[in-house]
C-alpha cells in the first residue's frame, strides 16, 4: 500500500526527483479511512440477525489469519509449502487438549497453542534448507497427511469420531458460545495479525524474504543468512496457523474432526493466497474473504468444488499471476502515473 | 595483506577447475584477473565468496582471519562483496530495494522490534533509504529508484549490481566481468565509476575482465589463469609481452600479424 500522493507532492515541492513513500507514524488524514474501516468491522455483526452469517463471518476471519500466515511463507519467502493446514490442525488440537483435558482456560490455551505450533513450524522449515519448489511441496505434503492420519488414529483426541466438548472461552465467567460474541474475540486478533504482517513485510525482514524468494544465492552474497530467514518465515506462518487453529477449536460447537484438515482444505487455502495475490501485502486478506464466501455459497455443489477451485488456481496463475492485489496495484499505479504526467504537463505549461 | 589465498583447488568431476592457486592482494590494490574462457576465473571467485567449498588443503584468509569454511553470508558480513557474471539483481524488486538488500547487514533493528512496528523501525528505514538514495545518486541511477530493477537496461543493471555490492560497505570488492556487453562509451563510464568508488571508499578491488583495455588501464597487477592454474602475474606492461599469456590467448600456432593485432587490441 503506497501513498498515492507522494510522487505528485514531490513535483509540487519542486524537488529534483520524487522521493519514495515512507510509512507515516504521525496521525493524519490518511488514517481516517482506517478508522472508518475499523468502526465498520465493529458494527458488521449487527448488520444481520442471522446466526449462520455470524458463523461465516468468524470463518472468514479465521481464514484471513491462516491465509495471511501462508502468504508470508509462500508469497513472500517463496517456499512452496503444503503443510500449512497441518499446522492449523496442530494448533487446534493442542488448544483443545489443553482446554478440555487439562482445564486450561482459553486465554492461556490460545497463546500456548500458538507458540507450540510456531515450534513445529521450525521443524517443518528444516527440509526447505535442501529442497525447493515441487520437492519441498511433496515433503510438506507428506508431513501434512501424516499429521492428519495420526490424529485420525489417536483415541485420546477422539480419533476419527472427532474431538467434541471443547470448552468455549469465558469472559467474566460468561461462556462465549454465541457466534456474534465470539466475533469480538476473533476480530481484534485478526486485525493484530494483519498489523504484524504489515510491519514484518514492510521492514528489512520482508525485504529479505523477497530477496531469497527471487535468488537465494544472490541474497546470501548480500549477507542474508538464507537458512535463518527461511526458518523465520516458516515460524511466523506457523504462529498464524496455530492461532487460527486454536480459534477454530474453541468456536461453538467446540468440535474438531481430522477431515477438516485434508488436502482439499489446503488447496482452498492456496487458492486464497494465489487469488488474493502471492507476495501482495493484502493478498491473504482479499483471497480469504472472497474464497470463504464462494466456498459457502457453493456448498450445495461440493462434489464440483475442488474441480472449480483447482481450475481457478491454474487460470489465476496463467492470466493474473499477481492476483487480485496485483490488479489493484496496477490500476493505482496507472492512476498515479497519469496524475504525475498531468502535474508535469501543467508545470511546463505554467513555466512557458 | 587483505586477501591471501593459498593452494586453492577445486575439481568438478575429473576436471580441475582451479588448481593450487596462490593469490595475495594488498589493501587498496586493484587486481585484474584474466584468462581465456574456462580458465577458472569465476570458480576462483565462487570459492573466495563461499559459493563453492574449497578442497582440503586450500586456505582463504581475509585480513589474516581464516574464512575458508564460512558460508556465503558470513563472508559477505566480513567484508567481501561480489558481483555476478549474470548479475543476479533482484528483478522483481525496485532499484532502491536492491540496494537496501545489499545494505541488509547494517540494519540496526531486530526481528521482534520490526514485527511490532516500533517507531524506531520506521525512523531507521527512513535513514536507510536516504543513505541508499545518496548511493544511487553517486552511481547515477537516482531517477530510477522506484522502478522495478527488471525494467532497467543492461548497462543500468550492471551499475545496479555494482551499487548493490557497494551498499554492503565492503573492504574487498570482487567484480566478475563488470563491463561485459557494454558499448565502449559505457565501458568508460563504468570504469570511471569503479575508480571513483575505490577512491571514495578506500576499497580493494579484484576484477575479472575480458575487455583487456579495462584491465590494462586500471589494474596495478594482473594475474593470468589458464586451465585452472596461474601462469603469470605482474604489472600490465610485463603481462602484455609474456609469451605464455599470448600463447594462452592465441594458441601456439599464431603468426606475427596475429600477435601484433592482439597487442594492439590490448
Amino acid at each position: 500500500m503506497k501513498d498515492s500522493g507522494t510522487q505528485a507532492d514531490g513535483l509540487a515541492q519542486g524537488s529534483a526527483r520524487p522521493r519514495p513513500a515512507l510509512p507515516a507514524v504521525h496521525l493524519s488524514r490518511r488514517h481516517i479511512p482506517w478508522a472508518v474501516g475499523f468502526l465498520a468491522l465493529v458494527a458488521l455483526p449487527w448488520a444481520t440477525p442471522n446466526a449462520y452469517h455470524h458463523f461465516i463471518l468468524n470463518l472468514i476471519l479465521i481464514n484471513v489469519i491462516l491465509a495471511v500466515g501462508l502468504n508470508v511463507v509462500k508469497g513472500f519467502a517463496g517456499q512452496v509449502t503444503v503443510g500449512h493446514i497441518a499446522l492449523a490442525a496442530i494448533g487446534a488440537y493442542t488448544s483443545a487438549v489443553l482446554a478440555a483435558k487439562f482445564g486450561v482456560p482459553f486465554w492461556l490455551a490460545l497463546p500456548a497453542a500458538t507458540l507450540a505450533t510456531g515450534l513445529v513450524g521450525a521443524l517443518v522449515g528444516v527440509p526447505s534448507f535442501r529442497l525447493e519448489g515441487a520437492y519441498l511441496a511433496l515433503a510438506t505434503l507428506g508431513l501434512a497427511e501424516s499429521v492428519r492420519i495420526a490424529i485420525g488414529v489417536t483415541d485420546y483426541i477422539g480419533a476419527a469420531v472427532g474431538f467434541s466438548d471443547i470448552p468455549p472461552p469465558e469472559v467474566f465467567g460468561r461462556a462465549i458460545v454465541d457466534h456474534r460474541a465470539y466475533y469480538y474475540i476473533i476480530m481484534p486478533l485478526a486485525l493484530a495479525g494483519i498489523y504484524f504482517s504489515f510491519c514484518i513485510l514492510r521492514s528489512d525482514i520482508g525485504r529479505s524474504f523477497k530477496a531469497l524468494r527471487e535468488d537465494s544465492l544472490a541474497a546470501a552474497a548480500c549477507g542474508i543468512n538464507v537458512r535463518k530467514y527461511k526458518l523465520l518465515a516458516f515460524v511466523i506462518s506457523a504462529l498464524y496457523a496455530g492461532c487460527a487453529g486454536s480459534l477454530q477449536a474453541h468456536m461453538a460447537p467446540g468440535f474438531l474432526h481430522p477431515n477438516s484438515y485434508t488436502i482439499t482444505e489446503m488447496v482452498t487455502l492456496l487458492l486464497m493466497v494465489v487469488l488474493g495475490g502471492l507476495g501482495h501485502i493484502w493478498g491473504g486478506v482479499i483471497g480469504a474473504v472472497i474464497v470463504t464466501v464462494i466456498y459457502d455459497l457453493t456448498r450445495d455443489y461440493y462434489q464440483y468444488q475442488m474441480a472449480i477451485f483447482g481450475s481457478v488456481i491454474v487460470l489465476t496463475v496463467l492470466y493474473m499471476p499477481r492476483g487480485i492485489g496485483g490488479v489493484i496495484d496496477d490500476y493505482l499505479n496507472r492512476r498515479r502515473f497519469v496524475a504525475v504526467r498531468r502535474a508535469k504537463a501543467k508545470a511546463s505549461a505554467d513555466a512557458s | 595483506m587483505l586477501l591471501e589465498v593459498k593452494r586453492l583447488t577445486k575439481h568438478f568431476g575429473g576436471l580441475a577447475a582451479v588448481q593450487n592457486i596462490d593469490l595475495a592482494v594488498r589493501e587498496g590494490e586493484i587486481r585484474g584477473i584474466i584468462g581465456p574462457n574456462g580458465s577458472g576465473k569465476s570458480t576462483l571467485f565462487n570459492l573466495i565468496s563461499g559459493v563453492y567449498q574449497a578442497e582440503p588443503g586450500g586456505r582463504i584468509l581475509l585480513s589474516g582471519e581464516n574464512i575458508t569454511a564460512c558460508p556465503p553470508h558470513e563472508i559477505a558480513r566480513r567484508g567481501i562483496a561480489r558481483t555476478f557474471q549474470l548479475l543476479r539483481i533482484f528483478t522483481q524488486m525496485s532499484v532502491l530495494e536492491n540496494l537496501l538488500i545489499g545494505h541488509h547487514q547494517h540494519v540496526r533493528y531486530g526481528s521482534v522490534t520490526a514485527s511490532i512496528g516500533a517507531a524506531s523501525v520506521w525512523a531507521e528505514e527512513r535513514r536507510l533509504r536516504e543513505e541508499m538514495l545518496d548511493l544511487l545518486e553517486f552511481i547515477g541511477l537516482a531517477d530510477y529508484a522506484e522502478m522495478p530493477a527488471g525494467e532497467l537496461s543492461i548497462g543500468q543493471r550492471r551499475l545496479l549490481a555494482l551499487g548493490r555490492a557497494m551498499a554492503m560497505r565492503p573492504k574487498l570488492l570482487m567484480l566478475d566481468e563488470p563491463a561485459a556487453g557494454l558499448s565502449p562509451v559505457n565501458v568508460d563510464k563504468l570504469l570511471h565509476t569503479v575508480l571513483a568508488l575505490k577512491q571514495r571508499f578506500g576499497l580493494t578491488v579484484i576484477v575479472i575482465e575480458h575487455i583487456l583495455k579495462v584491465v590494462m588501464e586500471s589494474c596495478e597487477t594482473v594475474t593470468v589463469l589458464e586451465h585452472g592454474e596461474k601462469i603469470a602475474e605482474g604489472p600490465p606492461a610485463a603481462i602484455k609481452n609474456d609469451h605464455r599469456v599470448i600463447e594462452a590467448y592465441l594458441g601456439k600456432e599464431m603468426g606475427d600479424a596475429e600477435v601484433r593485432a592482439f597487442l594492439k587490441a590490448m
